[in-house]
């Protein structure tokens, strides 16, 4: 069957299978930085804003997004420019395999998108469906009250 | 503006203590392409007709393979090739990724006629589809016919155990008919007698669980045929040339027809210092003549991919009334499934990484066994036999505080070694091996102790027992240490050549696996040689690109493969230096390399630039170029003292972990924010380990939560406050004054939360994890008494 | 993983269609669609209910109504449900599950797949939530009933819930205990009481993963009205009850034993909050 979708700004159009996730198909179309982790909604490695939202892109039915808005960790730099939660994580040293950081930036996302100021218990909520197994997540809830810093206008040296 | 390369040039030229590069808290050389997505990853590239690729496992714990028939799935549409025993070589060889020749038994075969627990190796189907190979999996026939499985340590132990590894052409195992694979027992002084002269002796058996590395990015290989038809397996792993050697002894293939490229992994922690799937990606790719992708999924993770080795460790300290330890004795008997993957060597660290750390006792005697069971296969994770002994060790040693009736941070201080001594255990015992004779020549072991002792408000808050309604706190401590790289035995190359801009490509065979040893080993060359970061390109571990590493394990990275690049450094320097020199008519001597120029005391100088220009280009032309390798002759230890304040729910035995403080040597930090990332990573899985972490085994030895639904790895919400702090040491023989930091962190949380536990409520945990069920068995238990 | 068995995504527009639609062998809904990718058994055909109108929180004299395929996420950022009964239903929704799937999860979704460790099902059964659903004609039950009857029908569409509204002086909590924050109950326990006139007029106890699906332990509760009275000593003898009352078993999580004793703990900490909401006029 075929649906229409918009990534990362560009809307396409996919030949899918009926019971094709939303995961393989966006790996299996070039977006890799959607990593697969336990595709059981369990790592959340494979988050994507769907309609601005962070979901599991694993637990998606590709046929169910027909016509919705799906951004990626690819589509989060503004024209090369990275966003200040991209920045922060690089910054505080959050990034170190690497593998769950897309996910981590979707969740994130998600999270100063709808509550400009959390409470460091609530970015530890905001980042609880996301596994890493390389940081403790200590610099993760750094990189995120960094960028917070920084989009309120704040000093951070 | 944003700056997306390296932070601005004036932070970065500001010297700390002497360095203008190392000792700052660089971006990551990687970091760029993992934020935005980039596809570094095995499975991130799509190459044209690549076969997919699934594996058939033994439901069976314990089975002999009378026949297998594939004639269905061959036939099914879309299905290139099935593998079984009758169709792949038969050589013996080992799953683990070590130097060579590899202390562990050559005991496993690409897919043998005999499976040993459940989840082994059966056949391998590659075809078009995933869809494909799956449904070819469910027609397989196989004819198996049961054996009794050994599904415990004691069970592979006793008298009429079936013997797991009764096959006549394997090699390497300590005692195949008693199940035994490896066996050690070292004696320094007479440890009876040391008992006999203590005025106070304690003893403590420990039980540690299976538990597993779970990095986000299961295992995963892509192979291919360049257009050379070479071949190339673009895999997932820690050790690089290692997967090289034994794939092309596996396969007897020429070594010098495979290349092996580790792109970016999602993380290891020892897992990955194994080859679990290249030889079947090989073998598929060199028969089809067609890439192959073979990725586990989640369950075949926990399944069969690796765990750390389960153990028990009884562990018996005498000491005189002041305190001095007098005798140590430990005991370990270690599960390695059902093969023999780093039995030897994980056993042996269980002692060599934790008993030199007391080196005041006079006699010691450390023996034990790694026993083959019918369970799923250990193999190396972070810690390596050191988180195991630790657990028994450091509870130990707080329980003889206690029955001495001294501060157990007093008892540490009393025992602990220190800069300038040495133990006899470093030449006892090695890995797997004697060891290396050595004396400690950086330890801040003390300060570590202090600043802990002060951040945890020790003084303040050990031993009073806290109360906030059923919750109880208590404080608990321990001391570790590690190593870093294998004494003699590692060895770590790097080549650097110098580019017209001033520029220096790195190669490395060290194997960055999210660990930053990418950039830390780029920051070593960049402060040699007198330039930025971003003036060094980073390449690695790529067997056909980069000269030689073992690999990343042992926490052998900053120290050894630091090293090699050090002195590739400076000899690239010397030669910078002397064409330097010859540009400005001066002699070499009293010439400066700094900040992108050379420049003489005259005054005069020239540009990097210049000197690469008039090397290729002018006068005398040669590359400005070096190979250096390293192989260490010590293994020097990071120190740490870990503190921790747990809260016990004394009505359900729930333990919470209220904060955590760490303070950590590792010598000089090259660049202190990965430095600390490695100890707050590895004690986060350290606590997960202690608290929740647990394979469950059925009846019949299967895996029963082979997920991570099932299986709890902590979360964001579950983290306690970590505060790590990197206390300065100067290690003369590693690069810059570092060592190693890999490890060491995972050590710590079982002893210190344990210690913890038993501070709060009085009860001594003694089986990990410690899940609110145990816990409040214990407090319940105690109670009756 | 893909579900390689599904060969066709229909997406009707009103609820006779769907139902319609249902009719197929191997016919499934799909709301948020979590469980139908986790476990797809043998489905061979989903039925996409998301084009029909049937999210949005509302209230009216009687409460407040949910429509079935209102995500977890919209009823957390809900006021009208913030403000409902101290926010125990708000609670209880942070710790389930995680926020990525709470984006996806509908209240539809999680009532019809009826997890035994569901962390809403306890919940709604000491609320006296009432479910609304579709077989050809709207039918309204209470949940319990939903659960003893209307839930193994064939070809339902669950189309509200709806949740009481209760005079002053009622409280509800919920208590949850897992292994770690994202994680299913090794058991959770909920309870409400209302007082009236001084007096302990209606009480319900609920306890779920225990191992099995939520249910309501009535004992427990009368040991409270039957007392009257909130007192300490009360709260202690209705958790008794609650632990001897409760049908509890193994699993791979906790043994039966454990949880026993985590009824009464939980119980009791259940009716310490509300006795705390209760006395603080919450």
């Amino acid at each position: 069957m075929n649906i229409e979708l918009t990534v990362n700004g560009v809307r396409r159009e996919f030949t899918i299978a009926p019971g094709e996730t939303l995961l393989e198909l966006l790996r299996r179309t070039g977006y890799k930085g959607v990593k697969k982790g336990c595709e059981a909604g369990d790592c959340g490695a494979c988050a994507v804003l769907l309609d601005g939202r962070a979901v599991n892109s694993c637990l998606v039915l590709a046929a169910k997004v027909d016509g919705h808005t799906v951004i990626t960790v690819e589509g989060l730099a503004d024209d090369g420019t990275l966003a200040p939660l991209q920045e922060a994580f690089l910054d505080t040293g959050a990034v170190q395999c690497g593998y769950c950081t897309p996910g981590m930036l979707i969740a994130a996302t998600d999270l100063l998108n709808r509550n400009p100021r959390p409470s460091e218990e609530e970015i530890k909520e905001g980042l609880s469906g996301n596994l890493c197994r390389c940081t403790g997540y200590v610099k993760q809830v750094e990189a995120v009250k960094l960028a917070l810093t920084r989009m309120n206008g704040g000093n951070d040296a | 503006m944003p700056n997306h390369g390296q932070p601005p040039v004036k932070e970065r030229t500001r010297s700390v203590e002497g360095f203008t590069v190392v000792r700052h808290n660089l971006r990551k050389v990687d970091g760029i392409p993992l934020v935005t997505g980039k596809p570094k990853f095995v499975a991130d590239i799509d190459l044209p007709n690549t076969l997919y690729v699934k594996i058939l496992r033994s439901p069976y714990a314990h089975a002999r393979i009378v026949d297998i028939n594939t004639a269905r799935a061959e036939a099914l549409p879309g299905v290139a090739l099935v593998l079984t025993y009758k169709n792949t070589p038969q050589r013996r060889f080992t799953t683990a990724g070590q130097g060579y020749p590899e202390p562990s038994p050559y005991d496993t075969r690409m897919f043998d006629t005999k499976v040993r627990f459940v989840g082994d190796r059966v056949a391998a189907v590659a075809a078009e589809t995933r869809e494909i190979a799956e449904a070819a999996l469910k027609v397989i026939e196989v004819k198996y016919e049961e054996i009794p499985a050994a599904l415990s340590i004691d069970a592979a132990l006793a008298p009429d155990a079936p013997v797991i590894h009764d096959e006549d052409d394997a090699t390497g195992i300590y005692d195949p008919k008693h199940n035994i694979v490896a066996d050690v027992d070292i004696d320094v002084g007479n440890v009876t007698q040391g008992f006999t002269k203590s005025d106070v002796t304690v003893e403590t058996t420990c039980e540690l669980q299976y538990a597993q590395h779970t990095p986000i990015e299961p295992h995963v290989v892509l192979s291919y045929l360049d257009e050379d038809d070479r071949l190339v397996l673009r895999t997932s792993t820690q050790v690089p040339f290692h997967v090289r050697r034994i794939v092309a002894y596996a396969l007897d293939y020429p070594v010098r027809n495979i290349r092996v490229i580790k792109p970016r992994i999602g993380g290891g922690f020892g897992t990955k210092q194994e080859i679990l799937l290249e030889d079947i990606a090989a073998i598929v790719t060199l028969r089809t003549r067609r890439p192959a992708l073979i990725e586990l999924t989640r369950p075949e993770e926990f399944i069969s991919a690796r765990t750390r080795h389960p153990m028990r460790i009884r562990v018996k300290l005498g000491a005189k009334s002041d305190g001095t330890l007098r005798a140590m004795e430990m005991e370990a008997i270690s599960n390695t499934g059902a093969y023999g993957s780093h039995g030897l060597t994980v056993l042996s660290n269980v002692g060599s990484k934790t008993l030199p750390l007391y080196n005041k006792a006079e006699d010691v005697h450390f023996y034990g066994k790694a026993v083959y069971t019918n369970l799923p296969v250990a193999g190396a994770y972070r810690g390596y036999g050191a988180t195991q002994g630790y657990f028994a060790l450091e509870t130990a040693m707080d329980a003889l505080a206690e029955k001495l009736g001294i501060d157990p941070v007093e008892l540490r201080r009393k025992n602990h070694i220190r800069t300038g001594e040495t133990s006899p255990i470093f030449v006892k015992l090695g890995e797997g091996r004697e060891g290396v004779e050595q004396v400690i020549r950086s330890c801040a072991l003390d300060k570590c102790i202090d600043i802990g002792m002060e951040r945890i408000d020790w003084n303040a808050r050990h031993g009073k027992r806290i109360r906030d309604g059923s919750w109880v706190h208590g404080l608990g401590m321990s001391v570790h240490m590690q190593g870093s790289g294998i004494a003699r035995i590692d060895m770590g190359a790097a080549t650097i050549k110098m580019n017209e801009d001033g520029s220096f490509n790195l190669l490395i065979g060290a194997t960055d696996l999210g660990t930053g040893s990418d950039t830390i080993l780029g920051q070593i060359a960049a402060e040699a040689l007198g330039v930025p970061l971003e003036k060094i390109i980073v390449y690695s571990s790529d067997t056909d690109m980069t000269p030689f590493d073992v690999g990343a394990y042992a926490s052998s990275t900053t120290y050894v493969s630091g090293m090699a690049v050090k002195r590739a450094a400076d000899e690239v320097k010397a030669q910078i230096i002397k064409v330097a020199a010859q540009i400005m008519g001066t002699a070499p001597d009293g010439l400066v390399l700094a900040d992108e120029h050379v420049s003489a005391p005259s005054g005069k100088s020239t540009s990097l630039s210049e000197v690469c220009h008039y090397a290729l280009y002018q006068a005398d032309q040669f590359q400005i170029g070096a190979t250096a390798s390293f192989v260490p002759d010590e293994s020097p230890p990071p120190f740490m003292a870990s503190f921790a304040e747990v809260a016990v729910d004394t009505d359900t035995g729930f333990v919470k972990v209220v904060n955590y403080v760490a303070a950590v040597d590792c010598g000089t930090p090259i660049n202190p924010k990965l430095a600390q990332g490695q100890v707050e990573g590895a004690l986060a899985n350290g606590i997960g380990y202690a608290l929740t972490e647990e394979m469950l085994l059925s009846p019949h030895g299967g895996v029963r939560n082979p997920n991570l639904f099932d299986y709890k790895i902590l979360g964001a919400l579950d983290i306690p406050p970590i505060e790590v702090i990197l206390v300065d040491s100067y290690e003369p023989t590693g690069p810059l004054g570092a060592k190693s930091v890999g490890e060491i962190g995972i050590n710590a949380p079982i002893p210190t939360i344990a210690n913890a536990i038993y501070d709060a409520v009085g009860v001594r945990l003694r089986h990990t994890p410690f899940t609110p069920e145990r816990v409040l068995a214990a407090i319940r238990d105690k109670d009756r008494l | 993983m893909s579900l390689p068995k599904v060969s066709e995504f229909v997406r009707p527009t009103d609820l006779a269609a769907a139902l319609h639609e249902l009719e197929s062998v191997n016919a499934r809904i799909v709301a948020g669609g979590i469980d139908v990718v986790l476990f797809p058994g043998d489905t061979t055909k989903l039925v996409d209910i998301s084009g029909i109108p049937l999210s949005g929180i509302n209230s009216d004299a009687e409460g407040i109504v949910i429509g079935a395929t209102t995500t977890m996420t919209a009823l957390i950022e809900s006021p009208l449900i913030a403000d409902y009964l101290g926010g125990v239903v708000t609670t209880m929704l942070h710790h389930l599950a995680s926020p990525l799937q709470r984006n996806l999860a509908t209240i539809g979704g999680t009532l019809i797949s009826a997890h035994p460790w569901s962390d809403v099902i306890p919940l709604f059964l000491v609320l006296g939530a009432r479910v609304s659903y579709y077989d050809g004609t709207e039918h309204t039950v209470p949940i319990a009933q939903f659960y003893a009857e209307s839930m193994f029908r064939q070809r339902i569409i669950l189309t509200a819930v709806r949740l009481p509204a209760f005079p002053p002086g009622t409280a509800a909590a919920f208590i949850k205990f897992s292994r770690t924050a994202f994680d299913i109950a090794v058991l959770n326990c909920a309870a409400l009481v209302q007082i009236t006139a001084g007096r302990c007029t209606a009480a319900r106890i609920a306890v779920g993963g225990a191992p099995q699906r939520g249910y309501l332990l009535p004992h427990a509760g009368e040991v409270l009205t039957k007392s009257g009275a909130l007192t300490a000593e009360i709260i202690a003898s209705a958790a008794r009850t609650a632990r001897d009352e409760a049908d509890i078993s193994d699993d791979m999580r906790a043994s039966a034993a454990y949880r026993r004793n985590l009824v009464e703990v939980g119980v009791q900490r259940a009716l310490g909050q509300i006795k705390d909401k209760l006395e603080a006029g919450v």
